[in-house]
């Protein structure tokens, strides 16, 4: 591939700040070298060269160099005085400081854990050199709904590489697939794909072993993961050209290992089997009608996807005499992985939402931090008056004055990002285990430095600035004879950013009550079949013609209720045709309904509720044609007594004999779909095991009978109340992600709210004093000095509550089945707020009401 | 106590400038030294340590001509002076002493055991 030539002039910003701060006597020959160094590394890589000239520039900026800024010694002393005082400040009064730090420290600690997650699911698949699209098939039902699917036919691809001269590469990509493989006496089951051979040219996967331009030319090569070939062969060389038994029928021959995990892909695999294999096995897939592998291709450099999307929209349709319409689009592959969930044909995001979540809950951390700072600090103003006074005196200009406030909080910015660091290093093996990622954080990062550095200077700037530019505006005399007592203004804007800090956290908490409530739902949730104590397992191939015998043995078992065999998962089903035809249907209608084959002990295994009609029944041999159909179907159907009516399938003529309770085929984002259930037990490739009483011994005796007629395959099994809470499992962890950030967030408001009711019980000492001899008793004191701060986690509250109701109800919204938001959750999270802070107020304020009025008193 | 202040690093990168002539300018200095002691140099240190050098006399420098390749930019050539030499002989002097002054058994290392 012919690279286009590069920028080769070095990065601008760098250069300026050179000749801002370079000697003019150097200048000249340092900038002349660095160009030089510049142009003879961007002659190999321009992107390295461009980040060296960086780096040679920050090492530079060093004593010697940097020219004399006359100004600049000065403000140097001035600088090191503010150091100077800025940490004896820090040291005479500890509490605040360590409030100040302690909320800088979580609060900055958690914003770099969330935002290292975020961009790590952002950066999913910029590993890939090409410019990668995913084609993507919208189909329009007759119904007006349209369903989008990646499964696209397979001929397309053909017509791609001929007829699009934009499309570099075109590849087929199956779904993953569990599959058994074998060398000598060691099987295991290994998870993969089937793939087309420009699959490697499409994506890029570092080869360990093996050509990846080749790797996939022979119809039975096979490519490996590193852990698969270590496993198998204990080494990466050792594997290429050896032979693995997969699914005890044909052997492949290893052609190619690839790294694990080097281009953080969302396409993650342990083998690639060439997908011509798997066509000749199933030449169903050969077919405009049909679509069972998804495509991808990459764009030659330099060329528009635009015409591309133009022409791909009817590809189906010029290709295909369906009544159906049918349209493709195509999808970029930097989104695939967080914009992949589909309404009506148009994107509506996906995992972006989890990622704009937490990002919005990093941000507010930050903020509440920087909060706590900037209310202490301004709270605190009038103690610090008379030193803004002297310093006024001796000759500092406000802007000197700001200087320093500014100095101190990047100081204190700076101490808590560092310690903010080493606390995220310790952490993040736990966060790792928590979201299931493998983040890692490295101080050479350029982009980790600059990070930092960031936020240091934002959060020294958010915290410093309101102090900075009040402080210097008190007039000389009132300072000295102490006479600033906190503006009217000053005091409401301290209770803004209170209030402010209490939306936040009451958000959080709603928010934690909210997801917390519908995984709930989602777990405990009828699903339309009893999940419990059901186990299930795929039939493998040495089964077949034998699974009657299965079945009879299984049933034997004395902890075994029920045995069901069917044509897959119920509660993740996928299998659909648009072939379905019944009295008063318009032939011209495309209706996609799902179809599950199964046996007669499917809705008794199940523990399905059958509304109208009847089951299938062993004895009635015209049952092999009768049908059951659940509600959505039936309503779709549209008989009015849907039983004994006609309704065909494949050619097959039959008749409705019974209504099933809806159960939910699909997960609960999206609405239930409409099925047909066939009788049809010899086309089944699943088992399903009712168990009861003594669940290890029956997974025993179940393990021993199918052992003994399939020897060759691992047992393996589910259960399928677990699967589905597996399934959910990207749920679970956004939650426990809210749910510890609700909590860290509720931290770091009380601590600013201990730092000011403590802040105010200090100043009011005296008045409490006298308010005390004059016959006060301490819980009247604690309310007059608690009041105020509690009004203002009420405002909060209100504040919160419709907010927290639109923004819980837009996620509720992705869900076709979710909780009903109640009154209870936000009142439960108004109680939690209330509680908190009102304790955290009370408790300094008791502590100053129960001090002996003489101790306040005497000292003046 | 010491007549003549010479680091490590000034030492090396003073007999590189000696070492290339009238070829010693900050890229080529830089190179030499990268390829002959294997280790890497930075513009910033090397070039801290050419003013260093300069200003306490031991090195001087001119202006050369002006290439494309450097963005129009002239280069600043080094040259070691006399004082400089001397420098280079005094710390080379005092290592010999030293040296010399080892008696031969103190690096026996078999004795030792």
């Amino acid at each position: 591939m012919e690279k286009q030539k590069p920028d080769i002039s070095p990065p601008n910003l760098p250069l300026k700040f050179l000749r801002w701060f370079c000697s003019p006597d150097l200048l000249e020959d340092v900038e002349g070298d660095l160009f030089e160094l510049f142009e003879e590394r961007a002659s190999e890589n321009p992107a390295k060269a461009r980040k060296l000239f960086f780096l040679d520039v920050i090492q530079l900026f060093r004593p010697g160099i940097i020219k004399n800024f006359s100004f600049f010694q000065i403000r140097f002393t001035m600088f090191q005085n503010h150091i100077i005082t800025a940490f004896r400040h820090a040291l005479k009064y500890k509490g605040y400081t360590a409030i100040n730090l302690l909320g800088l420290i979580v609060g900055l600690a958690s914003s770099i854990l969330i935002f290292s997650w975020v961009e790590d699911e952002v950066s999913m698949n910029s590993g890939h050199e090409n410019e990668v699209y995913q084609i993507r098939r919208n189909m329009y039902q007759a119904s007006g709904e349209i369903q989008t699917t990646g499964a696209i036919p397979q001929p397309l691809a053909a017509v791609l590489e001929k007829e699009y001269p934009e499309i570099d590469h075109v590849t087929l990509l199956s779904w993953g697939m569990e599959t058994l493989f074998r060398m000598d006496k060691e099987t295991s089951y290994e998870s993969g794909m089937y793939a087309s051979q420009d699959f490697f040219k499409v994506f890029t996967f570092r080869f360990l072993a093996g050509n990846p331009s080749t790797a996939l030319e022979d119809k039975y090569s096979i490519v490996l993961s590193k852990s698969m070939a270590e496993r198998f062969f204990g080494g990466t060389k050792e594997a290429l050209g050896k032979a693995l038994l997969v699914d005890e029928r044909q052997e492949f021959i290893v052609s190619g290992v690839v790294e694990d995990e080097n281009t953080h892909s969302s396409i993650t695999f342990d083998w690639i089997i060439p997908a011509d294999e798997f066509i000749a096995r199933n030449d169903w897939v050969e077919s405009w009608y049909n679509g069972g592998f998804a495509m991808y291709f990459s764009l030659k450099n330099g060329t528009s996807i635009v015409p591309v999307n133009e022409r791909i929209e009817q590809e189906i349709n010029i290709h295909t005499n369906n009544a159906a319409d049918e349209r493709l689009f195509t999808q970029p592959l930097k989104e695939i992985y967080l914009y992949s969930e589909f309404k009506n044909g148009v994107s509506v995001g996906g995992r972006i939402q989890y990622v704009r979540i937490l990002t919005g809950i990093a941000i507010f951390l930050l903020l509440m931090a920087s909060i706590n700072f900037m209310n202490l600090a301004t709270a605190r103003s009038s103690r610090r008056a008379k030193e803004v006074g002297i310093r006024k005196v001796l000759g500092a200009q406000k802007s000197l004055i700001s200087q320093q406030f500014f100095v101190e909080s990047f100081l204190l910015s700076f101490i808590s990002v560092a310690i903010a660091l080493l606390l995220v290093f310790l952490i993040l093996p736990y966060f790792n285990q928590l979201t299931g990622k493998a983040i890692s954080i490295s101080l050479a990062d350029p982009r980790i430095l600059l990070y930092i550095l960031g936020t240091t200077v934002v959060v020294g700037f958010l915290s410093g600035s309101y102090p900075a530019i009040l402080l210097p505006s008190f007039g000389i005399v009132p300072s000295l004879k102490g006479m600033i007592k906190g503006t009217k203004f000053n005091h409401s804007f301290r209770n803004s950013l209170v209030v402010f800090q209490f939306i936040m956290a009451i958000l959080l908490i709603i928010g934690t009550f909210v997801v917390m409530n519908q995984i709930d739902y989602i777990l405990n949730k009828n699903l339309g079949l009893d999940k419990e104590n059901l186990i299930y397992f795929d039939i493998s191939d040495e089964i077949r013609g034998k699974e009657e015998a299965l079945k009879n043995e299984l049933n034997a078992i004395s902890q075994v209720k029920n045995v069901s065999f069917t044509s897959g998962n119920p509660l993740r089903y996928g299998r659909s045709t648009s072939t379905a035809v019944w009295d008063g249907k318009n032939p011209d209608d495309v209706v996609e309904i799902n179809v599950l084959l199964t046996d007669p002990q499917f809705f008794k295994t199940m523990g399905m509720e059958l509304l109208e009609g009847r089951g299938f029944s062993e004895e009635l041999a015209s049952d092999s044609n009768a049908f059951v159909i659940n509600e959505v179907a039936a309503r779709l159907i549209g008989y009015e007594n849907p039983i004994d009516q006609r309704l065909g399938l494949w050619g097959i003529e039959g008749s409705i004999i019974g209504v099933v309770k809806n159960f939910h085929m699909n997960s609960l984002y999206d609405p239930i779909e409409p099925v047909i259930i066939c009788n049809m037990p010899g086309n089944t490739s699943m088992a399903f095991v009712r168990v009861f009483g003594d669940i290890p011994t029956a997974l025993t005796e179940v393990e021993k009978v199918t052992k003994k007629l399939s020897p060759s395959y691992p047992f393996r099994y589910e259960f399928l109340d677990q699967d589905y809470a597996a399934s959910y499992q990207n749920e679970m962890i956004v939650g426990k992600l809210v749910r510890i950030f609700a909590v860290i967030s509720i931290f770091i408001s009380c601590l600013g709210l201990f730092g000011l009711s403590s802040f105010t019980a200090d100043q009011r000492s005296k008045e409490i004093g006298i308010r005390k001899i004059n016959g006060a008793n301490s819980w009247g004191l604690v309310y007059l000095l608690s009041k105020n701060y509690t009004k203002l986690i009420i405002i909060a509250f209100f504040m919160a509550v419709p907010l927290s109701y639109y923004l819980a109800s837009k996620w509720l919204e992705n869900f076709a089945f979710h909780f009903n938001m109640n009154v209870s959750i936000f009142i439960l999270a108004g109680i939690v707020a209330f509680l908190i802070g009102a304790l955290t107020v009370s408790f300094k304020s008791f502590q100053a009401a129960s001090v002996n009025p003489i101790k306040t008193l005497k000292d003046e | 106590m010491e007549k003549y202040s010479l680091g490590e690093f000034e030492e090396i990168v003073m007999l590189t400038v000696a070492i290339l002539y009238e070829n010693a300018y900050g890229i080529t200095i830089k190179k030499e030294i990268e390829e002959r002691l294997n280790r890497k140099v930075s513009v910033g240190a090397m070039r801290t340590a050419l003013s260093r050098l300069e200003k306490k006399g031991y090195l001087e420098s001119e202006l050369g001509e002006a290439t494309a390749i450097r963005g129009g930019k002239r280069k600043r050539y080094f040259k070691v002076t006399v004082y400089g030499k001397r420098a280079l002989d005094y710390v080379k002097s005092t290592r010999k002493q030293l040296w010399d002054a080892i008696p031969p058994i103190a690096f026996d290392f078999k004795h030792q055991y």
